[in-house]
C-alpha cells in the first residue's frame, strides 16, 4: 500500500464538491448506526453514573431521558459536544457496551481534560471598505467550574462614530448560589480616534465633548427568569479624558438594565426564531455623573427557515433623553444597519433618535446561504426632522463567515458600493 | 580515518542496508488492486487491503459510526488531475456490539439513493465498499492504455466545531492541531493498477 497525501489531495477536492457535508452529514452518519435498535440501560460520564456526575441540571435531564429509549446515535453525538463545551473539556466521546440484558446497552461518555483550561480565540473580525478593520482577540481561562475570566484586545471601527482601540477584561460567575443567578464585572480601557468629519461637526456644536480615552467598570447581576428570558441589572462607571486637557476628567456613571428574550419554535418543515431585547441606561448625577440622560433601545428579530429558504425581519428603535456622551449616541451605516451608507454622510456625530428595519431573504446553496437584504432607517435629533434612508445588498454566508456588498438607495451624488467581509457579523 | 569515524561509517552502512530491506519488503507486500469487467461496469477488488483495522476498528467496537470516503478514478496518464471517469461514495460503517458483525450504509446525495447491508464480517464489509465503487465501462476509453486508482480516507465525524465555530476561531485549538504529530489521523490509502487496456481485462458475467 502506498501512502501519499499529495495523491489523496484530488480526493479531498473532488469529494468536497460532490458529496454532502456539514452537520446534516454528521447526523446522517450517526443515524446509520446499527446499534440504534438497542435500548439504553444506563448512562455514565467518565464511569460515574449520570445521577452522581457534577454536570449542569439541563444536561443531566437530557442524559437521564436517554435511559429506556432506543439508542439515538445523533443525540449522543450532540450530547458529547454539549458536555465538551459546558464542562470545558478537550474531548468527549461516547462509548457503547453491552448491557446486562440482551438487546440493552450501556453508554459511557469518556472525557479527556484540557492540559490547561486556557483558550485564545478570535471571536470576530470585519473588514468594511469605508471603515477598515474591526477585530478582537480574546484570552479566556476557567478559574473554577462556572467562574470564567477573559481578557480581550480589540479595535472597533464599526459600532460608534469613533474608532475605539484597547483592552477589556471580564469576570463571570455563572452560578451565584443558584444556576439562575449570575454575576459579572467588566473593565474596559480604550483609546479613541475620531474621523475628520466628526471633529469638524463637533466644533460647530457647543458643549459636544470629544475624548481621547475612556475607562469603564461595569458590574452586573443577571437573573435567568425562564429558559427564554433573562433580566440583568448593574452599573457602569465610565470616565473620559477630553481632547482638551484643560477640561478635566468627565464621568458618565449610569444604572443599566437589560432584558433578553429568545425562543425557537421548530417543526420538521418550518423553524421559527424570535429574539427580542430591551436595554435602558440611566446616567445620574446622584452617581457622580457629569451627564444626566436616559437611553432606551428595543430590538426585535423574527426569523423563519423552511427547507433551503430563510427570511428574517429585524426592527430596532432607540431614544436618548437628556445630555448623553458620544459613545451612547446612535449610529446607522454599520455592518448591520443601512449597510450601503457611509455613517459620516448620515450624521458624523450620531443621533439621539433611531429607527431601523432590516429584511433579509436567504437561499441555501451547497454549504452556505446566498442572501439579499433591504435596510431602511432614520437617525435624527430632537432639533432635526427624521429622513428615512434605504439600502439594498447581496451577501453570502458560510457558517460564521460572511461576504456582503451593499448599495445606498439615493438620488444624490454618485453611488459607491460598500464591501464587507467578516466572521460572526 | 579514525576509529570513531570508521565506526560511524559502519553504522551508516548498516542503517542504509536495513532501510533498503524494509523498503523492498514494503514493496513486495503492497496490496494489489485487481480490476475486472462485470456486465457494463468496471469493478475492483483488493484482496490484501485491510482498512477496518487499528483505531478505526477500536472506534467501531466502541459502538461509534465511522465514515469512509472512497474514490475510484480512471486516467490515461499516471498522475492526471482530471480523470476520464470516476466513482465517489461515502460509506458509514458501524459494528453491532451484540451480534459482533458490521453494518454499512452507502450515503447517497438523496435519502432514497442510500443502500445498506448488515451482518457482515470485516472482510465482507470491505469487499462490499469496493464493489460499490464501480465505474460505467462506457465512460472508459476501450482502445487506450488506462490507469486505475483507488483512494480511501477515514472521515472523523466527531465534533468538527473545534477551530472555527460560533465562538470564532480558536487559536489554542489551532496551535494544538498543528503541534500534534500526524499519527492520530489514519493516512489516506492509495492503490493503483495500470497501464492496461479495458479490452484485455478479465470478464465476469454481470
Amino acid at each position: 500500500m502506498s501512502v501519499s497525501p499529495i495523491a489523496a489531495l484530488p480526493l479531498l477536492l473532488l469529494t468536497a464538491s460532490t458529496l454532502p457535508a456539514g452537520q446534516s452529514l454528521l447526523h446522517d452518519i450517526a443515524e446509520a448506526n446499527v446499534n440504534q435498535r438497542y435500548t439504553i440501560e444506563s448512562v455514565s460520564i467518565a464511569g460515574v453514573h449520570v445521577e452522581d456526575a457534577k454536570i449542569p441540571g439541563h444536561l443531566r435531564r437530557r442524559l437521564n431521558a436517554l435511559i429506556g429509549e432506543h439508542c439515538d446515535a445523533a443525540e449522543l453525538a450532540d450530547l458529547a459536544t454539549e458536555l465538551r463545551k459546558e464542562l470545558h473539556l478537550k474531548e468527549v466521546t461516547q462509548r457503547l457496551s453491552r448491557g446486562s440484558q440482551p438487546g440493552s446497552i450501556q453508554v459511557n461518555f469518556e472525557v479527556v481534560r484540557k492540559e490547561a483550561d486556557f483558550d485564545i480565540s478570535v471571536p470576530r473580525f470585519l473588514y468594511r471598505s469605508q471603515q477598515g478593520f474591526t477585530g478582537e482577540m480574546d484570552a479566556g481561562a476557567q478559574l473554577r467550574q462556572n467562574n470564567n475570566f477573559s481578557f480581550s484586545i480589540l479595535s472597533n471601527g464599526d459600532n460608534l462614530t469613533e474608532r475605539f482601540t484597547g483592552i477589556a477584561a471580564r469576570y463571570e460567575d455563572e452560578s451565584v448560589g443558584t444556576d439562575k443567578l449570575r454575576f459579572g464585572i467588566a473593565f474596559e480601557d480604550y483609546h479613541e480616534q475620531w474621523s475628520a468629519a466628526t471633529q469638524v461637526a463637533a466644533e460647530s456644536v457647543p458643549g459636544f465633548d470629544l475624548y481621547r480615552t475612556r475607562r469603564n467598570i461595569a458590574p452586573h447581576l443577571t437573573l435567568v427568569v425562564a429558559k427564554a428570558l433573562t433580566v440583568s441589572a448593574g452599573t457602569s462607571f465610565e470616565q473620559m479624558d477630553p481632547e482638551n486637557p484643560g477640561a478635566g476628567l468627565r464621568s458618565a456613571n449610569a444604572l443599566t438594565t437589560d432584558a433578553q428574550y429568545g425562543s425557537k419554535i421548530g417543526s420538521d418543515a418550518v423553524e421559527k426564531t424570535v429574539d427580542a431585547s430591551y436595554s435602558l441606561r440611566v446616567g445620574m448625577r446622584g452617581l457622580g455623573s457629569d451627564y444626566s440622560y436616559a437611553r432606551h433601545v428595543v430590538t426585535v428579530r423574527y426569523e423563519v427557515k423552511s427547507g433551503r429558504q430563510m427570511a428574517s425581519e429585524e426592527i430596532m428603535g432607540g431614544t436618548i433623553a437628556g445630555n448623553a456622551p458620544s459613545f451612547e449616541r446612535f449610529v446607522l451605516g454599520t455592518s448591520s444597519t443601512l449597510r450601503g451608507w457611509d455613517r459620516y454622510s448620515l450624521d458624523p456625530l450620531g443621533g439621539t433618535r433611531v429607527v431601523h428595519n432590516s429584511l433579509t431573504y436567504g437561499y441555501r446553496v451547497r454549504g452556505g446561504t446566498a442572501q439579499i437584504f433591504y435596510d431602511c432607517g432614520a437617525l435624527w435629533d430632537a432639533e432635526r426632522t427624521a429622513q428615512l434612508r434605504h439600502s439594498v445588498g447581496v451577501g453570502y454566508r458560510q457558517g460564521v463567515f460572511v461576504l456582503t456588498m451593499a448599495l445606498p438607495v439615493s438620488m444624490e451624488g454618485h453611488i459607491t458600493p460598500v464591501f464587507m467581509a467578516g466572521m460572526n457579523y | 580515518m579514525s576509529h570513531r569515524g570508521r565506526r560511524l561509517s559502519t553504522i551508516a552502512a548498516l542503517a542504509a542496508g536495513v532501510a533498503s530491506c524494509v523498503f523492498a519488503v514494503g514493496l513486495a507486500t503492497a496490496p494489489e488492486l485487481l480490476v475486472r469487467v462485470e456486465g457494463d461496469y468496471l469493478h475492483i477488488s483488493a484482496p490484501h487491503l485491510n482498512f477496518i483495522s487499528g483505531k478505526t476498528l477500536e472506534r467501531l467496537k466502541d459502538g461509534a459510526s465511522v465514515a469512509f470516503i472512497g474514490q475510484l478514478t480512471v486516467t490515461t496518464t499516471p498522475n492526471a488531475i482530471i480523470p476520464e471517469a470516476r466513482s465517489v461514495a461515502r460509506f458509514a460503517l458501524s459494528y453491532d456490539i451484540w451480534e459482533e458483525r458490521f453494518s454499512i450504509t452507502k450515503m447517497g446525495e438523496k435519502p432514497d439513493s442510500r443502500r445498506s447491508v448488515s451482518h457482515l464480517s470485516a472482510q465482507a464489509a470491505q469487499n462490499w465498499c469496493l464493489d460499490n465503487l464501480a465505474i460505467d465501462r462506457s465512460l472508459v476509453p476501450a482502445d487506450k492504455l488506462v490507469y486505475v486508482q483507488l483512494d480511501l480516507r477515514v472521515e472523523d465525524p466527531r465534533d468538527p466545531v473545534g477551530i472555527v465555530g460560533e465562538p470564532g476561531i480558536n487559536i489554542t485549538r489551532l496551535i494544538e492541531i498543528f503541534s500534534r504529530p500526524a499519527k492520530s489521523a489514519q493516512p489516506p490509502m492509495v492503490l493503483r493498477n495500470g497501464p492496461f487496456r479495458v479490452a484485455d481485462l478479465r470478464r465476469v458475467p454481470g
